[in-house]
């Protein structure tokens, strides 16, 4: 309340309504439908941050002009919105068939070169030095690949959230994807992480069992949860605990009986290449007692057991609240959330239907009170300078993961811990220096695709080009004349360099993955406030604010940023100021961006 | 009088780095109101007194092979494993007839001998997991198999400080570790002091540097950013001064890891009870030829711990201050193919500080009973030392709601002086 009256006395010239107004403090933990009288662009904006990335005024504004129901059908249930111009992921061409199976370490590649006579497609050669060298190479020249195209999708993904006409079905994904976590470091395969992106997208707002389901027979959970190790007589209780605790009822639904016995169920499931597959003679077909059942199950069988859980649909619906809507969630609240889901059978789609439409979720308590993870933030503050594609210059993922959120490597199993997690002081620090490396390009700026590798590596290809020998190239410190003693005798017995398959693959890496294109992003902030007939420096940052921020930073510092615009122009008259405006107007949203308030949505 | 006078020495240079912060509020009383990050040093100073206790966690990341770290050299067996990779009996630097450091580690031997060091044998857990990834995230929550999103030092934060007082927590570090992520603290993440600060144009200095607003709202996450903003208005203010002020007699070696800064803080009365730093860029990761480049790093980490104590002494808080060292796991007892070893299970950690009772503690893990991938079983839950450091040397009595379980004590520490 008190929010609201300061704001009523600003006057807002040009901004086609106030910011940040939310529904009363009573609608909270209200499932009540909101009604056509309620709606309005802040409720429109509001949705648009949380089911999307946030809007330019005019998506807003379009969205405004439709009844509640009509605007959250059409974000929800978007099989009408075409998204056919979207491209499909471009791969570089940079897997070759003799990877599979891929070894799940260095000394496992070259133990079984050493057996076989050749690994991941590539002969031992017959005499000389290094004779695994080549093999060495390839692998490494795969680990780093596969790292460089899951930086590639991470782009292209990226672009959908930006401008896909399904908002929706991107910011789902991007919850899945935070909920059935898999790792680039450990799957180490871009194809995987790609696949499985692409079941978040298509089924992420349809049958949360089905979609259970899918996940537990995916290549990309099958190998990062170790699947290949469960077997008849050996099982592992990694994969089965994970389900239980982490992906559908969460700790203290079942017993440590129970997930030895599930783990029992999902025996012999394995993946060849990018297909599931059931290994028959690894399945313990016997009876297995799970949940108070018995009989011979399979993994699909647990999993079907665990949908009849009232604890699933509290669980996986209190977890997709508090992910759109605000972290604490009331335990009547949440046992409403999952009746609403048990109701429609697990159906996603509904639950958010239901959502989207509450009082509850226009009430004050859920309206600027998310504070966006870095995906988001930085997805919204592209979507809201108007950009039509993620720049190159910062670069996304560079950005993304120094402020705590690299796409395809969730810190641990449980995904990104939301809310409050996001911020450190160091990393809110950092991200108003993002807001600055958009606005005020670096020129020194050097493409993390091109320039890779670690100081390393770069310290080995310098020398190799040098014209050294591996030996001396590789070496540490080639200060110690120690070290140089026992590193040639090594060289004496070594059958391959790794520091050297290091360099050698990031070099036949970086030429098979094709370049993330490093344009910078096209900002006209002058063009902008002279379109929206701006007259003079208060009412652009007034502007600037209701659309940049959700939440509105205090009256003083409104004020300061007013005065330092007035003090950069050397007028308050846009109209006298608007051949040279350009910078100041970006020193002044990058101020804007550097507050604590930017960070709500 | 050695200490009378190291105290005199710190407390002048806390009122030298308080009066550079108050800038032209130097003589400011408490009815005169005084800038935002000069009100919080001052608060931090009040804290600072009341209870001193530090515990400063080093991480040894990547897997450091505590074998070769702590050589068994009187057990044949081990020669047996390490044909090639076994330090030679006259290499190590022994410290009974059982056991010796790496040649390097000259710092450790010295502690050690000076009873400053605890070595804790066999730390592990049940159903080991060998990816760097999931060990690292067990001991960093403390809870293995599990999805516990708290970090145990953040939980110990918690459960220490409720109220979450500024600059408590500490990390030192590109990225916050899941060991300090915390309910209710914001850990003061920083890596280099000097770019601990918000990058800003000469035009925008004036704006971004002002005192922040502190308008009343009742939206909690609008509360948080706020706070957050003014903790890392003060204590990047804090740690960038405190840095600049740091001059050390002390040599810390090649690397000196980030324990300068950490003497530096403490030395500038941060109110900080619990810093978090990590051996940088995963090194201890080495898997082939290992020995020479495991021994330098082992050299420039005995080095830098040993250097901190003998700093902590210079600025008269070593009676204030342990240091817990870590590895998220051992290495296979016999050596590969590579002169290397690969990931193991069992490890050693060690305990360094003044009032630490020097020592080995933990039945020492047999060389010859290995379980299937020869590995060392473990004999210590790694838990045991985290509780150890939580109620012997932090006075937390019940450690069973922060580590979910009981877990039996070691007494590592000199009785407390009354």
């Amino acid at each position: 309340m008190l929010r609201r009256m300061a704001f009523c006395g600003f006057l807002l010239a040009g901004v086609p309504a106030m910011a940040q107004v939310a529904g009363p403090a009573k609608w909270q933990n209200d499932l009540t439908p909101i009604g056509p009288a309620d709606w309005n662009y802040d409720f429109a904006a509001h949705l648009l941050e949380r089911a999307g990335f946030g809007g330019t005024p005019e998506e807003i504004k379009a969205l405004a002009a439709m009844t509640p129901n009509q605007a959250i059908a059409r974000l929800v249930r978007f099989e009408g919105a075409d998204a056919s111009h979207l491209p499909p992921f471009d791969h570089s061409g940079v897997h070759d068939p003799g990877l599979e199976p891929f070894p799940p370490s260095r000394p496992a590649v070259t133990d079984l070169a050493k057996e076989k006579g050749e690994a991941l497609g590539i002969k031992v050669k017959p005499s000389g030095n290094r004779r695994l060298q080549p093999i060495v190479d390839e692998f490494f020249y795969w680990l780093r690949a596969s790292a460089l195209e899951t930086n590639r999708v991470a782009y292209w993904w990226a672009n959908r959230m930006l401008t896909s006409p399904r908002p929706l079905e991107e910011k789902m994904a991007l919850f899945w994807h935070g909920h059935f976590v898999s790792n680039e470091a450990k799957v180490r395969d871009y194809r995987k992480l790609l696949n499985q992106l692409e079941l978040f997208q298509k089924q992420g707002t349809g049958n949360f069992r089905d979609l259970t389901v899918a996940v537990a027979q995916d290549p990309a959970m099958l190998s990062f949860l170790d699947a290949g190790v469960n077997v008849k007589g050996a099982s592992n209780e990694n994969f089965a605990r994970e389900i239980m605790e982490l992906f559908t009822m969460g700790v203290g639904h079942y017993t440590e009986k129970d997930i030895r016995e599930a783990a029992r169920a999902f025996t012999g499931w394995n993946y060849v290449d990018v297909k599931f597959v059931v290994n028959k003679d690894q399945h313990d077909d016997g009876e297995k007692t799970f949940l108070g059942k018995t009989g011979h199950f399979d993994g699909v069988d647990v999993i079907n057991t665990i949908m009849e859980q009232p604890a699933t649909a509290d669980y996986i619906a209190g977890k997709i609240y508090r992910f759109f809507v605000r972290e604490d969630l009331s335990p009547e609240l949440q046992k409403q959330l999952g009746s609403v889901l048990r109701q429609n059978h697990y159906e996603i789609a509904p639950l958010l239907e239901k959502i989207f439409l509450s009082r509850d979720f226009y009430s004050q308590a859920s309206v600027g009170t998310r504070i966006m993870g870095p995906v988001e933030l930085a997805v919204s503050t592209y979507k809201k300078l108007g950009l039509t594609s993620i720049p190159g210059v910062p670069d996304f993922n560079s950005a993304t993961g120094a402020l705590g959120q690299l796409l395809f490597s969730a810190p641990t199993v449980a995904g990104w811990a939301q809310g409050q997690s996001w911020i450190t002081p160091g990393l809110l620090l950092e991200r108003g220096n993002f807001a600055r490396d958009i606005l005020f390009p670096d020129i020194s700026f050097l493409p993390p695709d091109r320039f890779t590798g670690g100081g390393e590596v770069r310290r080995v290809a310098e020398r190799i080009r040098e014209g050294m020998d591996i030996t001396t190239a590789t070496m540490d410190d080639s200060k110690s004349g120690a070290r140089a003693e026992s590193n040639l005798n090594a060289d004496r017995d070594e059958e391959f360099n790794t520091r050297y398959g290091s360099f050698r693959g990031s070099q036949m890496a970086i030429e098979r993955v094709k370049a993330i294109p490093r344009d910078t992003a096209q900002v006209n902030l002058s063009r902008m406030v002279l379109k929206e007939n701006l007259k003079n420096t208060t009412e652009v940052v007034n502007y600037l604010v209701h659309r940049f921020m959700r939440v509105p930073p205090s009256d003083s510092t409104r004020q300061k940023l007013v005065a330092f615009l007035n003090n950069e122009l050397g007028t308050t008259d846009i109209a006298v100021a608007q051949t040279y405006m350009e910078y100041s107007l970006r020193l002044v949203l990058h101020l804007i961006m550097s507050q604590p308030e930017y960070q709500l949505s | 009088m050695k200490n009378n006078r190291f105290s005199f020495s710190r407390s002048s240079r806390r009122d030298f780095l308080r009066a550079g912060m108050y800038g032209v509020c130097v003589t400011a009383g408490a009815s005169i109101p005084v800038p935002v990050f000069g009100q919080a040093a001052a608060q931090l100073a009040r804290q600072a007194k009341a209870d001193g206790k530090i515990l400063v966690v080093l991480e040894l990341s990547g897997g450091n092979d505590g074998l070769n770290t702590l050589v068994p050299y009187g057990d044949d067996a081990y020669y047996k494993h390490r044909p090639m990779l076994g330090i030679p009996r006259n290499q190590v630097r022994k410290i009974d007839d059982h056991f010796g450091f790496s040649g390097g580690m000259a710092g450790f031997e010295r502690l050690y001998k000076d009873g400053k060091l605890a070595i804790v044998h066999g730390c592990g857990y049940d159903n080991p997991s060998f990816s760097h990834f999931t060990s690292m995230a067990y001991w960093h929550t403390a809870a293995p198999n599990s999805g516990e999103e708290y970090g145990w030092v953040g939980r110990l934060a918690d459960s220490l400080a409720p109220e979450a007082p500024p600059n408590f927590l500490v990390n030192i570090a590109a990225r916050q570790s899941l060991a300090v992520r915390s309910r209710k603290h914001v850990p003061v993440v920083f890596d280099d002091p000097n770019k601990f600060s918000q990058e800003k144009f000469y035009d925008e200095k004036a704006v971004l540097e002002s005192v922040p607003d502190n308008p009343q709202v009742d939206n909690p996450a609008r509360r948080f950013l706020l706070d957050t903003a003014r903790s890392a208005k003060d204590a990047s203010v804090l740690v960038r001064e405190a840095w600049a002020k740091y001059h050390s007699p002390v040599d810390y070696g090649i690397t000196g890891l980030d324990l300068p800064k950490v003497a530096a803080l403490i030395d500038a009365g941060m109110p900080t009870r619990l810093f978090y730093t990590s051996y940088r860029n995963n090194a201890f990761d080495t898997h082939v030829f290992q020995n020479d480049v495991h021994k330098r790093l082992l050299t420039y980490a005995s080095d830098a711990v040993s250097a901190f104590l003998t700093d902590l002494e210079r600025i008269g808080r070593a009676d204030d201050v342990v240091v817990m060292i870590f590895s998220e796991f051992g290495r296979r007892v016999p050596e590969n193919v590579n002169l290397g070893t690969d990931h193991g299970t069992a490890n050693l950690m060690f305990v360094a500080g003044k009032q630490v009772k020097g020592g080995q503690y933990g039945a020492i893990p047999s060389l010859t009973k290995l379980d299937q991938g020869d590995n060392l079983i473990h004999t210590t839950d790694f838990r045991r030392v985290y509780a150890t450091m939580i109620s012997g040397w932090l006075g937390l009595r019940d450690t069973h709601p922060l580590l979910n379980g009981d877990f039996e004590t070691f007494d590592l520490f000199q009785p407390r002086k009354a």
